[in-house]
């Protein structure tokens, strides 16, 4: 469901599911969640390819965000569409950064 | 045909197959026992007939020196008794044989009938000779002698030729017993031409004087036929005989050539010349009994020796008809025996596993298996057939503590959905039905996506006269959804109720944000509140779709950029929209899963598409509207399902009465 990539002690979480829903959810907190107890605080999560998130995914992405408390910081690549809308209704976006791409996420972080 | 049938069938076939063969080989073991049987009868009936036959003449020899000699000078006194003796016993020893083989030789009355009446014209013979012997006249006796000779001799060829018969009738094919019933013939005819000579040459020598050319004729003749005769015997030489037999044919035959033939010719050469004769005829008489016992001696060498050979022979024939009988009954016992093996040790314990095979395959697991302590492959079928039972009755017990276990899960499931159905029936009653409050009407529209839903709304008149309401949307769906909800239900219509005056809407949803349980799923909503005096009203967007405005001129608006959940962030601050709502407008809020549905394809049915219905259709009544959306939405899905609860309230602010203090 998930594949990471350690980039300039960034760690980019790559999500291969098209949607994040009721019945995908607590797996995907739960790997985020075993990211950040292995120390990492540094997240870029790549939703390039996902197209549909549903309140229990959005759930599941603040819990993660709130997880990983005030030092670390959780941005959001690649978010687009329904997803980006979904970010911008329910004001994610003032809670997450959000980037147009990979890229400058880790750029951002890594700085 | 059964597996039994066949290998019954076959061993009875094998076992009858064999008995018939032994049979067949008894049957000619006994032909053979017969055979041997009728030889030895028929040896038996000869050999007396020959010693009966060498009797009569020597009774024939004596009676005739005595008839010719009444001073008694030849012989020994009292031999004529013991001759006719000898001859009555041999005879009536061959008629005892000769009827003790009645069953098995053929012709046996003729042969009785001859032997009978031979024995009767002897009788005849020797009363006439008595007669002649005791009579007073010395003359008569030699006047009957030449008779007597005649017919004695008659008769002894009457025996010979029975003899002969008989020997036709059954002749030996073995070599050697040929021969020796040969060599009993030819010494037969040997003996009875010494024994003629005997009789003719003491007449001659008696009174040489008066001998007769005849009489030298029949001496030649018969001295003769004794060469002959041993012609014939050298001629057996050839044969295997056995080693006393040929000891007795070299004695026989050294005494007669280096004594009696010489004898015989000189006496005859003298008898011819009128010469002086140098023995009388009581020596030439005992001479020539000397040299008949010899051959008597050759006889009971050839007789004895068949004798044993035929009894040897019979012996061998009924031991082997024994052998093969007694191998007759070991078969007929191997026959019954291999049946009954057959039988107890296959054809049962196989008939007794095919038996409980087809119960088993039947499900009668209670079956019991066939006891069979053995090693062999039908043990190992049956332990097979035991490990089946085993199993199937394993399976059994499995298949029934899951059918239990499955009729527990129904039950439970029966249960939770009647106690989801009663739940959905409160949850139902908890939404306001169609109705008009003040100057606001409203109506909505609620699918949950399974019985309970984590949707809810309400609408409620607050005692300034104010109208306000709320949908909410609790993340998830089900059952904790649905509980959530009701949570939300109560605590927003308190809320409502409650509000202190000047207490702004975007305070109450900052405050039920700030309260909210941070264990408890988030929602969204729409709370808002219809002015009662002012054509305005105002609503608070917590993360929930936007609300659509249907103007009374049939203009769409979409109102709010969004805003946050509650119970999300605590400390997340509201904004409050206020909009102009006249009268004749119409606000839609929905949840999501209305613009979420999806098609089959993933596809959703969208908030462009919402809009373009509502537009289109914004002529038409509250109802047809909501009913327009219901079937767009089942439509879409292509199915009576959803995967989101979905929910829609529709508020109208209705045109201003008078009120009726005005009129005045």
């Amino acid at each position: 469901m998930l594949s990471t990539d350690l980039r300039n002690n960034v760690l980019v979480v790559r999500v291969s599911e098209r949607r994040i829903d009721a019945s995908r959810a607590p797996a995907f907190k739960d790997e985020i969640t075993k990211c950040i107890e292995a120390g990492q605080n540094q997240i870029v999560l790549d939703l390039s390819g996902v197209e549909f998130i549903d309140s229990s995914g959005l759930g599941a992405l603040v819990s993660c965000l709130k997880r990983l408390g005030p030092r670390g910081s959780l941005a959001v690549a690649g978010a687009t569409g329904a997803v980006s809308r979904l970010f911008t209704l329910t004001r994610m976006d003032k809670v997450f950064t959000l980037h147009p791409n990979v890229d400058s996420a880790v750029d951002q972080l890594s700085a | 045909m059964k597996i039994r049938h066949t290998l019954l069938i076959l061993t009875a076939f094998l076992g009858i197959a064999l008995l018939v063969a032994v049979s067949i080989q008894i049957r000619a073991e006994l032909l053979d026992y017969q055979t041997a049987q009728r030889l030895a009868a028929s040896n038996a009936v000869r050999e007396q007939l020959l010693l009966g036959t060498e009797a009569l003449a020597n009774e024939r020899s004596q009676t005739f020196v005595a008839l010719l000699d009444p001073g008694r000078r030849i012989g020994r006194p009292g031999s004529l008794e013991e001759a006719r003796r000898r001859v009555d016993t041999f005879l009536g020893a061959a008629e005892r044989e000769l009827k003790g083989t009645a069953g098995f030789i053929s012709s046996t009355d003729a042969g009785l009938a001859a032997l009978a009446r031979i024995r009767e014209d002897i009788g005849g013979l020797r009363r006439q000779a008595d007669t002649s012997l005791a009579s007073d006249r010395p003359q008569r006796g030699g006047e009957f002698a030449p008779r007597w000779f005649q017919e004695a001799t008659r008769l002894i060829g009457d025996l010979q030729s029975s003899r002969l018969t008989l020997l036709q009738q059954e002749r030996p094919l073995e070599p050697t017993l040929r021969a020796e019933a040969n060599l009993r013939t030819q010494a037969g005819i040997l003996s009875e031409s010494i024994a003629r000579n005997q009789a003719l040459m003491s007449r001659a020598l008696m009174e040489p004087g008066t001998v007769e050319g005849l009489e030298f004729d029949a001496i030649s003749r018969n001295a003769g036929r004794a060469g002959l005769a041993w012609e014939l015997i050298d001629g057996q030489l050839g044969s295997p005989l056995s080693p006393s037999v040929t000891a007795a044919i070299a004695a026989t035959r050294e005494d007669y050539t280096s004594t009696f033939a010489p004898l015989q010719q000189s006496l005859l050469n003298s008898l011819l010349s009128k010469v002086p004769i140098g023995i009388d005829a009581a020596q030439w008489y005992d001479a020539t009994d000397h040299s008949l016992r010899n051959i008597a001696h050759l006889q009971q060498e050839l007789l004895g020796s068949s004798r044993n050979r035929l009894e040897a022979t019979l012996r061998r024939a009924r031991l082997s008809v024994l052998q093969w009988s007694g191998l007759l009954l070991l078969g007929i016992a191997a026959v019954i025996g291999s049946v009954l093996v057959v039988r107890r040790r296959v054809v049962q314990p196989l008939e007794a596993l095919s038996q409980t095979m087809l119960r088993l395959a039947d499900n009668d697991l209670s079956t019991p298996l066939p006891r069979l302590m053995r090693a062999d492959e039908i043990g190992e079928m049956n332990d097979a057939l035991r490990v089946f039972k085993a199993n199937a009755i394993q399976r059994e017990r499995a298949q029934n503590e899951k059918q239990v276990l499955h009729a527990r899960l129904r039950e439970t499931y029966r249960q939770l959905r009647k106690d989801l159905e009663a739940a959905a029936v409160i949850q139902g009653a908890m939404l306001p039905p169609a109705a008009a409050m003040g100057n606001v009407s409203y109506r909505g529209l609620y699918r949950p996506s399974s019985l309970i839903a984590g949707d809810t709304y309400n609408v409620l008149r607050r005692n300034d006269g104010g109208i306000g309401f709320f949908q909410v949307d609790v993340a998830g769906h089900g059952a904790a959804a649905a509980l959530v909800s009701v949570a939300c239900h109560h605590t927003l219509s308190q809320a409502i109720l409650t509000r202190t005056q000047g207490m702004r809407l975007e305070e109450i949803a900052a405050q039920i944000n700030n309260d909210w349980p941070e264990d408890l799923p988030y929602f969204t909503m729409i709370l808002g509140e219809i002015h009662p005096r002012t054509h305005q009203a105002s609503i608070v967007q917590a993360g929930h779709p936007s609300p659509v405005v249907i103007r009374s001129d049939g203009l769409v608006e979409m109102l709010g950029e969004g805003g946050f959940p509650i119970g999300m962030f605590p400390a997340a601050a509201y904004e409050r929209l206020d909009f102009e709502f006249a009268p004749h407008d119409r606000l839609l809020i929905y949840s999501d899963g209305l613009v979420e549905a999806e098609d089959k394809d993933g596809e959703q049915f969208s908030e462009e598409r919402l809009r373009r219905i509502v537009g289109e259709n914004a002529t038409d009544s509250t109802r047809a509207l909501l009913d327009r959306l219901d079937v767009a939405v089942r439509t879409w899905r292509g199915s009576e399902t959803l995967d989101d609860d979905l929910s829609v309230l529709m508020l109208e602010r209705l045109p201003e009465r008078i009120p009726v203090d005005a009129v005045h």
